[in-house]
């Protein structure tokens, strides 16, 4: 065989954006001290019992409508039982058999449909810490809301699987149900890719593929087993059916255990909660508060501001993004001034702040004034961008700053003749070298009625005064 | 204070308060018995110095209570007798517990049972076996058989139990005194140490049913913590304290007088029968077919459960450790070391049972039939309106004669298990003696949540039967 094509399927655990734990009272906070976050009922002591979270199902229930899944009307927890020190009760509650919602998919941007096999709520586990003699264990993490999203195996590339995830996130981050930050753990993916050969309708030998932790890792990760795997096939060796993990240091994958050593986890109805039902008025409470969604909101951003489709992503990559740009246009009805001020200038500056968006102040409305002030010249581009400074984190009243720096663009004629009359005075060489016809020089004066104008003056309107005043020369 | 130990708690109860006694004088009685009388039996894990004796005004207030190894008092050792727990310090209250504080009962002290309460007879326990009071060389039944020992002989009014299969009832009958299982879901099971979570139930164990109903009012109600516990009506059960038998219909299973039966318990079931109609109830027979089945069914469901909740006991969190240089060794070595055989049998029954292969020939195949065992019970009570059993199929058997054969033991809870399959309300209560004076319990068992009609009969067998005030020999003088 010669013409291989890959698939690969995903399983996403998301953290869901609960104020408690999934079977607890305890927080969720992620900065506090390790093992401050726990109770007798998160680390699994004797006698103690798990009470369900309902928040965890709204947000679950959100997320299987926005991947357009089927809900189970009934649903129950089972436990997967296997011995892991980050496992207090060395059996994690999830969802086997039933799980919450089945058959959904993403779309990809380009057009392909990946399917979603299931939708599934579970408690996540603790966080192993190996110290120089010891292995501690922190228990924060335990016991968090987890959701796990497989997709079935349409993905075909790894740059399918970052697109497939990029949506996801999306998604998951629109409907407020994660906060998707893999760097805190809070979205983690695992791989499953073979290969076959193009036509084949069979699957190849599955691998999964373990311990990816960016979304540039997965694609790296992917990329890689793609290639071992084609080799291996070419070289006539069969692909085991094994867990390999990604060690990003060596870019490469190494095996972590093989099939025959995978765990029977002896799943059972866990017999501490009851069975329950996911209930019609729920779903359509959660389907009525459902936000758009990032492929409504493309459509509808496509007709309503006339953007090309590369400016819409990117301002779709943020929902901040997308509402501050909304309510800026509000304001100030020039999407694409607004468009160009909000990722240009002003994502630059954001990008230069400690705390990014969060620490932003500047409300859309303020923001737009600026661009508005930029596009009817009572600002000229420097300008604008100091006040933008000004403004970003203190969201201070844009008039009051330009009247304090002195930023107002000086467009009155009356105002810069006295300026122009300097300029030609100081330097009577460059003006003999435009009256005799080097027009170039005219840039040269200009840059200095600006220089004295404190950079107030409107670039335009000098240059044409000046053009008037040289004209009378000669 | 004369003879305060042959008092009914109810009655010590009327004595405080008449300000005849006070609190301390009857806990620091009470104390002193357990000091002086438990040597023998064993039935005593820890004796608390002191309680903490609220300023309630409740019924019981100031009354002492033991309770089981296997249910979290804060701040106390909690051992379920195991090795494996065996420096662990509660740090918090079940449920129960909180309740009983709260209705200012004096917590006395903790008793023994078996390891995770897995076991008919109170020898595997790390320590030591809990004796018979009536006779020292029989066993005192079990896992409760602390509770059940240390109330027959009067070290204290009343005790608390749990049942996954029979655990307050078997020893209830094997030591002459009051079991009750409450229906599933009555009682909370937020700090009991679960077995067999969908079977285990907390009880009281007393001497009469005047007791037993005050101690349902107090621990029986909705627990937020507890997902399986019901949401109920509050009912008093001390109305149901009614000598009236009237047109009440008792269901008598013929399954349960079959081989196996000793003729000493039959013979008392049959007086049990008579004392009934005597006093105005219709005795019905009924069959409930899928009876046999249950004994390895409950064995399934019971071991498959018990075997992941289990699981925690790793030496990662809490209890004892073994050292090793590996986490699998630590494991292996901390819980090969630490859990005795019979939670060992136990383990690798259920983890076999759930294993892939195996699962739906076994626990699947094993929860039908407890469906089955359920229908048996349903339709049994469009007719009757509750069923008289044996509690047991022998009274207690001497120390050591069933320990080497796990089948025997089994088959001892043969007549208690189906009540715990089924979620249903049962009580044991002590209804004669055989040659050797060993007590001989009757077994009545309700539909879901009618605890009431079981008090009912109790009480009302109590006021016209004496088996319930008689104590044994050994414990009957003060001290």
């Amino acid at each position: 065989m010669s013409d291989f094509e890959t698939v690969i399927g995903l399983e996403v655990h998301v953290q869901l954006k609960t104020d408690s734990k999934i079977f607890c009272s305890c927080s969720t906070a992620f900065e506090n001290p390790p093992n401050s976050n726990i109770c007798p009922i998160c680390c699994g002591y004797p006698g103690v019992l798990p009470v369900f979270n309902k928040k965890a199902l709204e947000l679950a229930v959100r997320v299987s409508l926005a991947l357009d899944c089927a809900i189970n009307e009934y649903i129950y927890f089972e436990r997967k039982n296997y011995f892991y020190p980050d496992l207090p009760k060395n059996y994690q509650i999830s969802q086997y058999k039933q799980p919450l919602a089945e058959n959904g998919f993403i779309e990809l941007i380009n057009g392909s449909k990946i399917g979603v096999e299931r939708v599934h709520l579970e408690e996540d586990a603790g966080k192993l810490i190996h110290a120089a003699t010891a292995s501690l264990v922190d228990y924060n993490r335990t016991g968090i809301p987890l959701l796990e999203i497989v997709s079935r195996p349409d993905i075909r590339s790894a740059l399918e699987a970052v697109e497939y995830l990029t949506s996801l996130k999306q998604i998951l981050q629109y409907i407020g149900a994660s906060d998707c930050d893999m760097e805190k753990g809070s979205l983690r993916c695992d791989a499953n890719i073979s290969l076959r050969e193009k036509g084949d309708k069979n699957l190849g030998t599955k691998v999964e593929i373990k311990n990816m932790n960016s979304f540039k890792g997965i694609r790296d990760a992917l990329l890689f087993e793609e290639k071992r795997q084609k080799k291996s096939i070419l070289e006539g060796k069969k692909i085991l059916q094994e867990t390999r993990l990604w060690d990003v240091d060596n870019s490469k994958t190494i095996v972590m255990r093989s099939k025959e050593e995978a765990h029977d986890y002896r799943y059972f109805p866990e017999p501490d909660l009851l069975d329950f039902a996911v209930t019609e008025d729920l779903i359509n409470l959660e389907r009525s508060g459902l936000p758009e969604l990032p492929k409504d909101k493309k459509e509808r951003f496509i007709k309503q501001y006339c953007l090309a489709d590369g400016d819409i992503k990117v301002l779709l990559s943020a929902l901040w993004l997308a509402d501050f740009f909304e309510e800026a246009v509000a304001n100030f009805n020039q999407p694409k001034q607004i468009f160009n001020w909000l990722t240009g200038p002003f994502l630059e500056q954001v990008n230069g702040l400690d705390g990014g968006f969060k620490t932003v102040g500047l409300c859309p409305a303020k923001f737009a004034k600026i661009v508005e002030y930029f596009c009817s010249d009572k600002l000229n581009n420097l300008a604008a961008k100091k006040v933008l400074a000004k403004a970003i984190v203190s969201n201070r009243d844009i008039d009051e700053i330009i009247a304090e720096e002195g930023l107002a663009q000086m467009s009155d004629s009356d105002d810069l003749t006295e300026f122009i009359h300097l300029v030609i005075e100081e330097f009577p060489k460059p003006v003999e070298e435009y009256i005799l016809g080097k027009e170039t020089t005219i840039q040269f004066l200009v840059g200095q009625v600006m220089k004295r104008t404190k950079g107030k003056a409107n670039p335009k309107i000098v240059k044409s005064l000046l053009i008037d005043a040289l004209s009378k020369l000669k | 204070m004369k003879d305060n130990f042959s008092l009914f708690g109810y009655e010590i109860a009327e004595k405080i308060k008449t300000a005849e006694v006070t609190k301390s004088e009857v806990f620091s009685w009470f104390k002193q018995r357990v000091e002086k009388l438990d040597k023998p039996l064993n039935s005593f894990v820890s004796l608390f110095d002191s309680a903490d004796i609220s300023e309630q005004k409740s019924l019981f207030s100031g009354l002492p209570i033991a309770i089981k190894d296997n249910i979290c008092i804060k701040g106390k050792k909690i051992t379920c007798a195991s090795k494996i727990l065996s420096n662990h310090i509660a740090a918090y209250d079940a449920t129960v517990i909180s309740r009983l504080k709260t209705a200012g009962l004096a917590i006395i002290g903790t008793t023994n049972m078996d390891e995770f309460a897995f076991g008919s007879s109170t020898e595997n326990s790390c320590y030591g076996l809990t004796k018979n009071p009536w006779n020292i060389n029989c066993v005192a039944g079990g896992s409760s058989g602390g509770s059940t020992a240390a109330v027959a002989a009067r070290l204290v009014p009343f005790a608390l139990g749990s049942d996954t299969g029979g655990s307050i009832r078997q020893p209830a009958s094997f030591c002459g005194v009051v079991g009750f299982k409450p229906t599933y879901g009555r009682v909370s099971r937020f700090g009991l140490v679960a077995f067999g979570s969908s079977l285990d139930q907390i009880g009281p164990i007393t001497t009469n049913f005047i007791d037993s109903a005050n101690l349902l009012n107090i621990i029986c109600g909705f627990d937020p913590f507890d997902s399986t516990s019901v949401k109920t009506i509050d009912e008093d059960f001390t109305d149901s304290l009614i000598e009236d038998c009237k047109n009440i219909k008792i269901g008598v299973p013929k399954e349960y007088f079959q081989e196996g039966l000793s003729p000493v318990c039959r013979e008392a079931i049959s007086a049990v029968i008579e004392t009934f109609k005597a006093k105005g109830a219709i005795i019905v027979d009924i069959s409930l077919p899928y009876t046999s089945y249950a004994v390895a069914t409950y064995y399934i469901v019971a071991s498959s459960e018990a075997s992941s909740n289990l699981q925690r006991f790793d030496g990662v969190k809490y209890g004892a450790r073994c050292e090793a240089s590996t986490v699998e060794d630590m494991y292996s070595l901390t819980r090969g070391n630490n859990f005795g055989s019979e939670a060992k049998r136990r383990i690798f029954l259920g983890t076999y049972s759930l294993s892939s292969g195996y699962y739906d020939a076994y626990y699947v195949r094993a929860l039908k039939v407890r469906r089955l065992i359920k229908n048996d019970f349903d339709k049994a009570f469009r007719e009757v309106d509750v069923i008289l059993t044996p509690t047991a199929p022998s009274t207690a058997f001497r120390v050591g004669e069933k320990i080497s054969d796990p089948l025997s033991m089994y088959l001892s809870d043969v007549y208690t298990i189906s009540a715990n399959l089924a979620g249903l309300p049962a009580v044991s209560f002590p209804c004669g003696f055989d040659k050797d004076n060993l007590p001989i319990g009757a077994q009545l068992i309700g539909k879901e949540f009618d605890e009431k009609s079981l008090i009912r009969l109790g009480y009302s067998y109590q006021q016209n039967t004496d088996f319930h005030k008689k104590i044994p020999k050994l414990f009957g003088a003060k001290v």
